[in-house]
């Protein structure tokens, strides 16, 4: 079972209560939920909001191929996930990111939560410009998408 | 040959607009886009080194939400998006 979607700041707040009801069954053993939020340090520089940019449907697509990748490269296919991300302008500590899980063992539960983020942060078109105290702002540099020039 | 090019992340400092719009020959590709592009930035921010650097480590995306290569050949009208290096989470 799967869940995505992306929460546009404006229109609601990302809630770890949905991601509870949505893994919550009987069928599994272990569950994690892993949270992002905004962190008021970043490179020396005071933080005080971030601005998440997303290609939406794109995204949403990512989530579902790393869902089904994990069928193949983890070999966890008994499982339900939630992942949700938020779009606009964040606050110091609110989420910015829910990754919940749910499998049949805690291995398969720390494994498959800890390969959704990072594969979310190599292959999902998300994007951060931070606000800084003294009213600058910059996006983060961030790494190429996988892409064929030839 | 219109082209509609969606802007995001960083590249959404290269226009007010949340789009840009280029003429292209027919049988473009999107190296020539690419290549668009960077006239487009020379002309507008005199050369700014670091956004030509964005649009060489960026990639581009069709309008049915894959990722193209630079020999993809664009269609008249047709919507593209640029994506720039990413960092969620």
């Amino acid at each position: 079972m799967l869940h995505t979607k992306i929460v546009n700041s404006k229109d609601s707040k990302l809630l770890i209560t949905e991601a509870e009801n949505f893994i919550s069954s009987s069928d599994f053993g272990a569950s994690i939920i892993f949270t992002g939020t905004v962190r008021n340090q970043n490179n020396n520089q005071t933080v005080t909001g971030i601005t998440y940019d997303s290609h939406d449907e794109l995204v949403i697509k990512s989530f579902e191929e790393i869902y089904n990748d994990a069928d193949q490269k983890l070999n966890i296919k008994d499982k339900s996930v939630f992942i949700e991300h938020a779009k606009g302008y964040l606050n110091l500590g609110e989420i910015s990111i829910i990754i919940a899980v749910a499998c049949k063992h805690r291995d398969e539960a720390y494994v498959l939560s800890r390969y959704i983020i990072e594969e979310i942060k190599k292959r999902s078109p998300i994007w951060k410009k931070e606000h800084y105290a003294n009213n600058e702002s910059a996006w983060l540099k961030g790494n190429p998408i996988h892409h064929e020039k030839n | 040959m219109k082209v509609k090019l969606e802007l995001f992340g960083i590249s959404r400092d290269f226009s007010n607009q949340s789009s840009l719009d280029f003429e292209v020959d027919k049988n473009s590709t999107i190296k020539d886009i690419r290549n668009k592009l960077i006239d487009y930035l020379d002309e507008k921010f005199s050369e700014n080194e670091n956004y030509k650097k964005i649009v060489n480590s960026s990639a581009f995306c069709s309008a049915d939400n894959n990722i193209i290569s630079d020999n993809y050949k664009i269609k008249n009208n047709e919507k593209i998006a640029i994506i720039p290096p990413i960092g969620g989470g």
